[in-house]
């Protein structure tokens, strides 16, 4: 029974951070019909961005602020560099591109993967970095919490599971009760008609990326301070997330939020309880499966095209 | 290879006007597909002695653009001795069966397949699993090749399936982990319910090499050399695959590959069958990348999971597209062109002639013969001697620092560009951010501070270049392909050779 | 063909003028049988990944294989240099093999020294073979490459650490000795990893130890799960990672999930700056050479040539592998009268190599068997409280 809930903890530390990184992949399939494949990379540069600030800060061992204004600074650097980043590949790879054919941007956005993935080799080299966040304040955070039965449930898993959800909610608030909320959701739904209602449409797709960069830098925080992070993570990770939103229903932002917890629970009971070789496999054949018979994912609306 | 005709009904009547413009070259054939730009009296022709040359050109037949280039590859073991000149010959010559097949998927199909140097492993680890000490099977090539088509086809077919109702970005989604999967199997591929299969991480090794009629065709010849056989029997193959390709492209199966990259929607409602088509191309890309992956294996005598990664097909990617995707004459180009560049970004002195060589070219292009041109170099040359004098002057150990590798343009260089002997560690990332803001602001200005800003960022780009870059190859030349696949799709995505489509509005 | 025929001609005449040129460089010799004068600058070729997640090792090595030959060749009176060849880990071994051919193809290559990672070796050393280079490495450990039935080298691979043969079987001894009844034994999906975890598996089970084993891809940084599966009443998990700060994060882990189990790390988590979890052990092939007092003044004549450096455990066996090979090439020079007639020359001198006092701390010398060193071993460290690697192998043997 212990393994059972350490399971299923473990599965919802991480399904929350894919559901924050499936939200951006939503945020921006829905309004442009794309698929970002630089998204994942843009998580990675933001679990570095929050390394810098870290040392910037004095480091894990001799912090300059108290701990939980030192979090905060972090994630918000992080947030910030994301969504300049985010709306910087916007404009001057996806925004050229916005009425070519389907796979110009999707060839684009390979090539800004790349880009982004190698340049952050290229300046900081592969190593692996690790938040020690482990020293922070003596390990406060690893040991203060609370126990369900055997297990403990650390301070640290609570941060990443309830920033998640607060998030989460407050991207959803923000969708569906405000002004900018509906024009976005106007124009995913149909972009001209949008554009003719007096709607600009520039400022909502930046704002998309901006939504979506900077969640996605928060997820990288959240991430990066429980596992080292190194240039790599972004393909992998980016792929994740990607099946989460896939699986929960791309374009729909409940569906992210669901497809990532199920990913995350999938993933983590595979690995403890059928094999921890092959639960990768077993994650592909799920989002195969799921393409082929449900294409519109958990809670998405099939896309029926009028000839 | 074509010169554009692709068929004797478009070819224009010999002697017929081309419409020429004093606009200059950069008007685009006019048309809204691809069958009207290349309409005879739609093209834009360039005047003067370069427009008459192109046409005298376009009347060569494509058989004799593919004579000359084969002829001039194999003369490449005759030109030089070296056995890793050979081997890289070799290994372009691979790029290009590569390039072939994966122009048939997205060039001729329009089906964007981001699994398919899968294919590539697939065949490379049948023929291992086929002709190797590992289950102790070793067919005869002549077996084993036709064979290892035919599974890579087999595969093409059965991955090509869920193409039928997946659109454009779900198709690339599920090849992609199409891909994810044959590394996962092949990587822990030694422990299939106890069997060892793939070898795992440690490949397969000791493959047999490629053996006809019984006389098998040594890897390596006196004293470790490359064994140019390999690199004919190569190219034998991509010139029967090549003709066999445009035959297949003048055939009703290829008009309605175009049809059907054209518009999928009016292509099923006029009745083609568009399921079949989809599958018939991912079937053929595939069974081109299983053969090349024979010819690999024979090569390394090893086959290794981590060979058939994602940055491998980036770099296909960016030889089709480069070369421009639907014609076969661009891609085989383009794979020479990148692979040539490949190579070159290896050797930190080539590294470094090849960037200036690039840059004077590119303003060139750009500008043209023009009092703009001799501004900008003059400009950046002025510029460069002076900061360099500057630095040197406030701390020789700011500009003593290069290797000097690459001969005469090194040591002429040295001069101009600032190397430190030893950097601190935040002048790296500061200055390589530095030139990518900069060169994306260049992009949003215009005139002349276009003309002024560029001065200081080609400086800053040859400092990057000499202090970052050389010294790591390997991000860098994945950096240079994905900034390469930005900027083609951006300014001309239809490559070097490929047709563009303009609409009429 | 209009415009862009004419971009296209300008490129292909700018890359044929760069290969050209580049193709003038290599082709100057066609018979490896062709001499090369002692007196001109003869090459060694090293192929390590100096990019990519193993770089850490690649530019250590470095670092000490250029101090060696800057204070090693004129003491032979060669003039030497170094040319290098990256083979990251993220490719795989396919791409030794090109870098193989490279240095073939040079012909003042007279040596090698490398290729680093395991995998490598198994792709290149046949090209190496035919091409008559030795090739000393000072990090390939596998077992495989040296022994059993098919060995994966050729009979010009030369180590100079010791296999993991060696130090699979002495950390399985370690452990028991240490009282262990169950351990976790992990594999990383990779060459390295699964030669170490299936040697020191075989000995824990033969000393009556209960053993789970378990398998994560090497590109995973998040253990949760398999902290998970670690037994609470596991007393080791043995951890051959190739990179430190996997390891690091792993104790940590352990810790937060209250397991009591001590990890116990491979010569590839062998790094004081990223695992320093107390109460760990690391094995590693050499030992802390700043307590052999003859070495003090290599590490200070390194330590100025690299200021700011920390002196690390993969380092000093490349020093001494450039000094066989260095030893090797002088000897050939001698029999030869001032010239190496044949690459396989030197080759064949390296096995005769004897190196008293070296900068590992005993003499060294090629065991008859096998190309690998004779009675070598390994070295067990436990991490202190403060984060340094104590040697405690005198208290194991």
């Amino acid at each position: 029974m212990d393994n059972f809930i350490q399971l299923t903890l473990n599965g919802l530390t991480l399904g929350s951070v894919y559901a924050l990184i499936a939200l951006g992949y939503s945020l921006v399939y829905g309004i442009l019909k794309l698929l970002n494949f630089a998204h994942g990379d843009v998580f990675m540069v933001g679990t570095f961005i929050g390394f810098g600030a870290l040392q910037l800060l004095g480091g894990s061992t001799d912090p300059i602020v108290p701990v939980w204004l030192l979090l905060i600074l972090i994630t918000f650097a992080a947030m910030a560099g994301c969504a300049v980043l985010g709306v910087a590949i916007e404009r001057f790879a996806y925004r050229p591109l916005r009425d070519a054919p389907r796979i110009a941007p999707l060839i684009s956005a390979l090539g800004v993967s790349f880009f982004l993935a190698y340049s952050m080799q290229l300046m900081f080299g592969s190593s692996l970095r690790n938040y020690d966040t482990f020293s922070l304040s003596g390990g406060a955070l690893y040991f203060n919490g609370f126990d369900i039965g055997n297990v403990r449930v650390p301070l640290i898993r609570i941060i990443t599971i309830v920033s998640a959800f607060v998030m989460m909610i407050l991207l959803w608030l923000l969708v569906t009760r405000t002004r900018v909320g509906k024009a976005m959701r106007a124009t995913s739904f149909d972009r001209e008609a949008a554009a003719m209602m007096g709607i600009d449409i520039d400022k909502v797709i930046v704002f998309a990326f901006v939504l979506g960069s900077a969640l996605a830098g928060a997820a990288g925080v959240l991430f990066a301070l429980r596992i080292p992070t190194y240039t790599g993570i972004g393909f992998l990770i980016g792929l994740k997330g990607f099946t989460a939103a896939v699986i929960g229903g791309i374009g729909s932002i409940p569906g992210a939020m669901a497809g990532g917890l199920v990913l995350g629970f999938a993933e983590s009971y595979t690995q403890g309880y059928v094999s921890t070789r092959w639960s990768d496999l077993f994650v592909f054949v799920i989002l195969i499966l799921f393409l082929m018979f449900r294409p519109q994912g958990i809670l998405g609306k099939a896309d029926i095209r009028k000839v | 290879m074509s010169g554009g005709y692709d068929d004797e009904l478009t070819r224009p009547l010999k002697g017929a006007l081309e419409a020429t413009t004093s606009e200059g070259p950069t008007s685009p054939a006019v048309g809204r597909d691809e069958w009207v730009a290349r309409h005879g009296d739609n093209r834009m022709g360039r005047g003067g002695r370069l427009g008459l040359l192109e046409d005298r050109l376009r009347f060569v037949p494509w058989w004799a653009w593919l004579t000359l280039f084969v002829v001039l590859f194999s003369l490449v073991p005759v030109a030089s001795d070296s056995g890793y000149v050979r081997r890289v010959a070799f290994d372009i010559a691979i790029y290009m069966l590569l390039a072939l097949g994966l122009n048939v998927v997205v060039g001729w199909g329009g089906l964007l397949d981001l699994g398919y140097v899968a294919f590539f492993g697939i065949g490379a680890y049948s023929y291992a699993l086929l002709s190797s000490d590992h289950y102790g099977i070793h067919l005869p090539t002549i077996v084993a090749i036709p064979l290892v088509v035919v599974i890579g086809a087999c595969v093409g077919f059965l991955v090509g399936l869920p193409s039928r109702r997946l659109t454009g970005d779900y198709l690339a989604i599920v090849t992609l982990f199409f891909l994810q999967l044959f590394l996962t199997v092949t990587t822990n591929g030694d422990d299939l319910f106890g069997h060892n299969v793939t070898g795992g991480a440690n490949g397969i090794l000791r493959v047999d090499p490629l053996s006809f009629f019984g006389h098998a065709l040594p890897v390596s010849r006196q004293g470790g050399l490359f064994n140019p056989a390999y690199l004919y029997v190569v190219l034998a193959v991509f010139v029967v695959v090549f003709v066999a390709l445009r035959f297949v492209n003048l055939s009703r199966t290829g008009r309605a590959w175009r049809s059907l990259r054209e518009d999928p929607l009016a292509a099923e409602v006029m009745g083609m069958p568009v399921n079949s088509l989809k599958l018939m191309s991912f079937a053929f890309g595939a069974a081109i990348a299983a053969l090349t992956g024979t010819f690999v294996t024979a090569v390394n005598a090893s086959a290794f999971p981590l060979s058939f990664s994602f940055p491998l097909l980036i770099i296909v990617y960016t030889m089709v597209i480069l070369g421009g995707a639907g014609n076969q004459a661009g891609v085989v180009l383009g794979a020479v062109l990148v692979g040539i560049l490949l190579e070159l970004l290896r050797d930190p002195g080539d590294s470094r002639v090849l960037f200036y060589a690039v840059v004077v070219l590119g303003l060139f292009a750009a500008l043209r013969l023009s009092v703009r041109f001799a501004v900008v170099l003059a400009g950046v040359a002025v510029f460069g001697l002076v900061v360099h004098s500057i630095a040197g002057a406030i701390d020789s150990g700011w500009v003593n620092g290069s290797g000097g590798e690459g001969g005469g343009v090194a040591d002429a260089m040295a001069n101009w560009v600032v190397v430190p002997v030893a950097p601190a560690g935040w002048v790296a990332p500061v200055s390589y951010i530095s030139v990518v803001s900069l060169a994306l602001v260049l992009t949003l200005v215009r005139g002349w501070a276009r003309l002024a800003l560029l001065v200081p960022v080609l400086y800053l780009a040859a400092f990057v270049w000499e202090n970052v870059m050389i010294a790591h190859p390997e991000p860098t030349r994945y950096i240079v392909l994905g900034v390469l696949l930005i900027a083609l799709m951006i300014l001309r995505p239809s490559g070097l050779l490929g047709e563009k489509r303009v609409e009429i509005i | 063909m209009k415009r862009r025929g004419g971009i296209a001609i300008a490129l292909v005449a700018v890359m044929a003028a760069a290969l050209a040129s580049t193709a003038g460089a290599g082709s100057s010799a066609v018979e490896q049988s062709q001499a090369v004068s002692c007196k001109s600058t003869l090459k060694i070729g090293f192929a390590a990944p100096f990019t990519g997640g193993a770089a850490y090792l690649g530019n250590e090595q470095l670092s000490w294989a250029k101090y060696a030959v800057k204070t090693l060749a004129p003491k032979y009176g060669l003039k030497v240099k170094l040319v290098t060849g990256d083979i990251p880990v993220e490719n795989g071994p396919a791409g030794a093999l090109t870098i193989a051919q490279k240095f073939a193809a040079d012909k003042s290559v007279v040596v090698m020294i490398g290729p680093s990672t395991s995998g490598s070796v198994a792709a290149s050393s046949q090209t190496y073979f035919d091409a008559g280079l030795a090739h000393i490495t000072a990090s390939a450990t596998r077992t495989s490459l040296t022994k059993g039935a098919v060995k994966e080298a050729t009979p010009y691979f030369f180590r100079v650490v010791s296999g993991d043969y060696i130090q699979g079987p002495q950390d399985a001894k370690f452990m028991i000795k240490k009282g262990a009844k169950n351990v976790v034994v992990f594999d990383f999906q990779e060459p390295y990893s699964q030669g170490l975890s299936d040697a020191a598996e075989k000995v824990l089970k033969a000393g009556g130890v209960t053993t789970t084993h378990l398998s994560v891809s090497n590109l995973v940084t998040d253990f949760s799960t398999f902290v998970t599966k670690v037994p609470s009443n596991a007393d080791f998990v043995f951890f051959p990672a190739q990179k430190p700060a996997d390891a690091q994060n792993f104790a940590q882990q352990l810790i937060e999930q209250g397991k009591k189990a001590k990890v116990f790390g491979g010569d590839g988590t062998a790094s004081a700056d990223q695992f320093k979890v107390p109460g760990s052990y690391v094995s590693v092939f050499s030992p802390d050479i700043s307590t052999i007092p003859y070495d003090k003044p290599l590490i200070a004549g390194w330590k100025k040539d690299n200021p700011g450096a920390t002196l690390g455990p993969f380092g000093p066996a490349q020093y001494l592998s450039v000094q066989v090979a260095l030893n090797a090439v002088k000897r050939a020079c001698d029999a030869g009268k001032g010239q190496i007639i044949d690459r396989r020359a030197v080759a064949r001198n390296v096995k005769r190599i004897y190196v008293k006092n070296s900068i590992l701390g005993s003499d060294f010398r090629f065991s008859t068997k096998s190309n690998d060193p004779l009675n070598g071993g390994f070295y067990i460290f436990e991490i202190q409280s403060n984060g340094s690697y104590k040697d405690i192998t005198a208290s194991t043997k």
